[in-house]
């Protein structure tokens, strides 16, 4: 049997336990609801009722778990390795805090987590990335005592991607994040109106922007940010680029009740296309980043 | 209150934020002008780099480009680096010859394939390129930071106070595009 066409019968099966589950819990409730305020056995029906329901949602939701489980460490490890030269892609990890706020202009977070790891190189160009979430903590003081949540404020991918060139400062190209950082950053402005109209540009070392942001360069950043929805941010740093792209979405994610097809495989294959443009629009795979021998 | 207290008041009101803003935008123009300065200093090392750059390779191109040899000699009079008098226009010039003999040396060795394979040539490409990507910056960086002054200067108030302290409009560093189309040859 294809593998693909496992998975979907799997996810299929898990599913029916929801689309069992779901109804029954919504009759539980309405039959509560209609006959079962002033009823006592059609309390102790509707109870019974929503019990098992929960049941079958739980049974549902843990071997749709499993399997999304059993898809990634299996079969998307093999596509990815596929896909990307040295590709290693680890479901459960993520790269470390340290990493991420080595940009140095993403706000630390209350709730760090990331998840969807994946190294390897693109065109001779090694990267890593992951899917990160960063939590804010909120305290709301109400009538009833104290409620904490936290709030999503950036939910996206961030890449790490390694080059060579060899510069004194550190660069920052933003779309609407500041610097975090002790170094002393400052705003500057580039040659192309519409570039600082897109982008805004903090460095600790102007040459280092000029150098680093041609206006080859500036044209293609543009042309990353017109292709790929969502606030992306560059950092350049101690001969790395950081990339963060806050979308609002995870990659490689496999939803209930959507078809797991070639498509949707194409689908995910499709999500390395930023990190495809961005090396290929930055020319990072070529000379420009490439130690001098 | 007397009438005219409250006049001479506004007036000194009136005077002392005239004297602020020409205290704050002769501060302004100064310090543009120090930063225009500085990337001019840029432009100077970077030159330098590169005519050091480049007389390695002359160096090391001598049997194969006679010629370009001779040229660079013509140039060596600023061997110990540029004078500080020099202005943008000499710069250019400057930088004009030495791309006039980097071009030269890139057609010469076309006819030594052996050479262009040598490692020590294409090690002195790459760090000319690496150079000419510095140069390049600074003289971005040279010309933002003069369009910004001159934005300044020629805008009415800003233009007044420039005119009473004698910062006049500097001089763009142009960049020679044809020249440097025959110097971006790849290996």
């Amino acid at each position: 049997m294809d593998p693909l066409l496992a998975y979907q019968t799997k996810k299929q099966q898990a599913e029916k336990y929801i689309l069992i589950g779901g109804p029954l819990a919504v009759a539980a409730v309405a039959l509560f609801l209609l006959v079962g305020l002033n009823n006592s056995v059609f309390q102790w029906i509707s109870g019974l009722l929503f019990v098992g329901a929960l049941g079958f949602i739980i049974v549902g939701s843990v071997r749709f778990n499993k399997m999304v489980a059993d898809f990634k460490h299996n079969f998307l490890k093999d596509k990815i390795g596929e896909w990307i030269e040295d590709g290693v892609y680890k479901p459960d990890q993520g790269l470390g805090q340290n990493t991420v706020y080595g940009c140095e202009f993403l706000q630390s977070a209350d709730r760090y987590h990331a998840e969807d790891f994946i190294s390897g190189s693109l065109d001779g160009v090694p990267f890593q990335m992951c899917d990160i979430k960063l939590e804010e903590r909120r305290v709301e003081h109400t009538k009833n005592g104290t409620r904490t949540y936290y709030v999503p404020f950036f939910t996206g991918q961030f890449y790490v991607v390694d080059f060579n060139k060899n510069f004194n400062g550190a660069l920052q190209v933003l779309e609407t994040e500041k610097p975090r950082s002790k170094r002393p950053f400052k705003k500057i402005k580039m040659e192309s109106v519409q570039f600082n109209k897109t982008y805004k540009t903090y460095t600790t070392d102007d040459h280092t922007a000029f150098y680093l942001i041609t206006p080859q360069m500036m044209e293609r950043m543009m042309t990353v940010e017109k292709n790929h929805p969502g606030n992306i941010g560059f950092a350049f740093i101690d001969n790395k680029m950081y990339l963060a792209i806050d979308n609002n979405r995870s990659l490689l994610e496999v939803q209930m009740f959507r078809k797991l097809d070639e498509a949707r495989i194409a689908g995910f294959k499709a999500d390395f296309d930023l990190i495809h443009d961005v090396i290929h629009e930055l020319k990072l795979n070529q000379n420009i980043f490439k130690e001098i021998a | 209150m007397n009438p005219i207290v409250i006049i001479l008041l506004v007036v000194l009101g009136i005077v002392v934020i005239l004297g602020l803003w020409y205290i704050t935008t002769m501060n302004a123009l100064r310090q543009l002008e120090v930063k225009v300065e500085e990337a001019d200093s840029g432009i100077d090392v970077a030159l330098t780099k590169r005519f050091d750059a480049l007389s390695k390779l002359v160096g090391a191109t001598k049997g194969y480009a006679k010629h370009e040899a001779e040229l660079f000699e013509k140039v060596t009079k600023w061997r110990k680096g540029l004078p500080d008098n020099l202005s943008m226009e000499q710069k250019q010039e400057f930088q004009g010859r030495l791309n006039e003999v980097q071009s030269g040396i890139n057609v010469a060795v076309e006819a030594y394939p052996d050479l262009k394979a040598d490692k020590v040539f294409l090690n002195l490409q790459n760090s000319i390129n690496e150079v000419e990507e510095h140069l390049q910056a600074a003289r971005r960086l040279y010309n933002s930071n003069v369009s910004t002054i001159n934005q300044r200067i020629v805008s009415f108030p800003t233009s007044i106070v420039a005119g009473m302290i004698a910062v006049a409009k500097k001089d763009f560093f142009e960049a020679d595009t044809e020249k440097r189309a025959d110097v971006d040859v790849s290996f």
